[in-house]
């Protein structure tokens, strides 16, 4: 090949290359974003909703109605122990209230497009799978699912998908607040670094008087190597339920747990007891003069009150405070000085 | 081959006149480039916002006990601080406004007011503890000065997609330095005058037409804490200013 030829070739391939490349950023669909890899949860919000699990009776922050009250109120911690209930998919944001990872990954068409994106579950949870093919959302009365129907949109760099046909499940884990199989999540997810800004706001006709938002942070593992869990074996939690068929619960206005919050918090009931207009600022005008905080950390308030909690398991006592922490003090931080200054 | 010059040539044109237009909404250049941040604003941050408390609800809603702290990955130097909080001390140093400098008062029970203050500072006030926060973009931040509650803060528009005639995407990214000390929770968690705020606010409108103002808030502390801080704050929009009931601020409640 000539110079010329050369220099022909290099013009034209520069030429194509930067008009290609304008052209992509000049296509709003060219904002989008890589979402794939293992992502951590970053738990410095809610910790007790997402690593040991909500206390008893505590629905703070929720607005329910008056149907998903009562019916939070039957949970009990037991029924989730039975065989059969042991590996049952929660609801699809329940990610929003786990300590583990997830997986986000891309699917291809035929052509090489991004056919959805899915947020891999683990045996608690269904994948997500957010089609991005503008597919038509399918009948009312098609099959739901643990990880729902979702399409999906970029907008500017999120990803804002819409969930529906989803199965009746649990919002928040532990505790049994209810979301109906009309519920529907509109999801926001912004990836910018290594941190992945997701925001879920749910709305359920049945037990919700009105959207329940939560943003959470999660943190790009680039090792990958916190998988999600897959696997999922049952085993004999509470031998006495054994072949009795007995579905623990509570009678409507006989949980003892529904004043948990009340006495070990001072939290005033309509507050634990998940009413809307707890949510916000003004309500604080009804607690002035009467909210009291507990004296101090104490074996009142059991397992987490007492600093903060070093990791998963681990918790780390606080100085001259009487924490209900398992035994693991002397594992935590203040253990291990108590520990080295002997 | 003069052909396939010419042809090179009407194919460049035509890919880059898109690319043109974006980069005049992106205010990188262009026939009528944005005179102004607030011209150049991708998002519309301006008007009355509300906490959403439906996270931390007894961190945030309400005055904790001494000592109850989880979440915040505070190291054993602040864990001892926050386990000698004496609010009727701050009180007598006329501190009452610890807990609501910037690292602490947008996890509060607060409703903000967002307006331009000028075409190249916004405005950020809260009712809870009657606070403002200024800002400022490109060369107009302010020098630093005495440390304040709300220190000082340097703004840029991020663009992330859209414009030619449609709707444009991005969001605001503020960084606040020169921080008086103060505390991450009203029970006398600290922070120093050395922590930095990084926060990325996002707009997200749903199909119903209520939008959710969405606060990447990342606060780094290299005295009182082990890694970063690192939280999403919400806000839903309030169509009037009903709402807003400006409290000085309180050491105890």
């Amino acid at each position: 090949m000539g110079s010329n030829a050369m220099r022909r070739a290099v013009l034209g391939f520069g030429l194509w290359a930067s008009g290609f490349g304008l052209l992509l950023a000049a296509v709003p669909a060219a904002a989008q974003t890589e979402l794939t890899g293992t992502y951590m949860p970053v738990m410095h919000e809610d910790y007790i909703e997402r690593g040991p699990g909500s206390f008893l009776g505590d629905f703070t922050g929720m607005p329910l109605t008056d149907e998903g009250r009562a019916k939070a109120l039957l949970y009990t911690s037991n029924l989730p122990s039975l065989y059969e209930r042991q590996c049952l998919a929660q609801s699809a944001g329940v990610f929003q209230y786990r300590p583990v990872a997830m997986r986000v990954w891309k699917e291809f068409d035929p052509d090489g497009r991004v056919l959805a994106w899915v947020i891999g579950g683990d045996y608690l949870r269904g994948d997500i799978r957010i089609w991005m093919d503008g597919r038509p959302r399918p009948s009312v009365n098609a099959q739901h699912t643990e990880g729902g129907f979702a399409t999906g949109v970029w907008e500017g760099d999120t990803l804002t998908a819409r969930l529906t046909h989803l199965k009746t499940a649990w919002i928040r884990r532990g505790v049994g607040i209810p979301a109906s199989d009309f519920t529907t999540i509109t999801m926001h997810l912004t990836r910018r670094g290594e941190l992945l800004t997701i925001t879920t706001v749910q709305e359920d006709p049945y037990y919700l008087t009105e959207p329940h938002v939560v943003s959470r942070i999660y943190q790009l593992n680039p090792r990958g190597t916190d998988g999600t869990r897959q696997a999922c074996n049952t085993a004999n939690e509470i031998p006495t339920l054994e072949d009795t068929g007995e579905v623990p619960h509570y009678f409507p206005g006989r949980n003892p747990e529904e004043d948990y919050m009340v006495r070990t918090f001072n939290v005033p009931k309509e507050a634990a007891m998940g009413y809307a207009e707890t949510l916000y600022p003004e309500y604080r005008k009804k607690l002035k003069g009467l909210y009291l905080p507990p004296a101090a950390c104490s074996e009142r308030t059991p397992g987490y009150c007492c600093g903060w909690i070093e990791r998963q398991g681990l918790p780390g006592g606080a100085p001259n405070l009487t924490c209900n922490d398992g035994g693991f003090a002397e594992l935590g931080p203040r253990g291990r000085r108590r520990t080295s200054d002997r | 081959m003069r052909r396939n010059r010419c042809t090179w040539l009407i194919v460049a044109a035509a890919l880059a006149l898109p690319s043109s237009a974006v980069a005049q909404t992106q205010g990188r250049g262009g026939a009528a480039p944005p005179a102004t941040p607030r011209q150049a604003a991708p998002v519309d941050l301006a008007g009355q916002w509300v906490a959403v408390i439906s996270e931390d609800w007894r961190w945030r809603m309400i005055t904790p006990s001494k000592g109850d702290f989880p979440s915040i990955p505070l190291n054993l130097k602040a864990q001892e601080l926050a386990e000698a909080w004496d609010p009727a001390k701050d009180e007598a140093a006329g501190e009452q406004c610890k807990a609501y400098g910037a690292p602490g008062v947008m996890r509060g029970p607060t409703r903000l007011r967002i307006t331009w203050l000028d075409d190249s500072t916004l405005k950020l006030e809260t009712d809870y503890g009657m606070q403002t926060r200024l800002f400022r973009f490109g060369a107009a931040s302010t020098p630093a000065g005495p440390r304040t509650w709300q220190g000082v803060s340097r703004a840029e528009w991020v663009v992330t997609g859209g414009g030619r005639g449609g709707r444009r995407f991005g969001y605001l990214r503020t960084v606040t330095t020169n921080l008086r000390p103060g505390y991450l929770r009203k029970n006398g968690v600290p922070y120093s005058a050395s922590t930095v705020v990084t926060e990325q606010w996002d707009v997200h409108a749903q199909p119903n037409g209520s939008r959710y103002l969405v606060i990447t808030n990342i606060v780094d502390d290299p005295v009182y804490l082990q890694s970063p801080w690192i939280t999403a704050l919400h806000f839903t929009a309030e169509q009037d200013g009903n709402k807003w009931d400006p409290t000085p601020c309180d050491a105890r409640f």
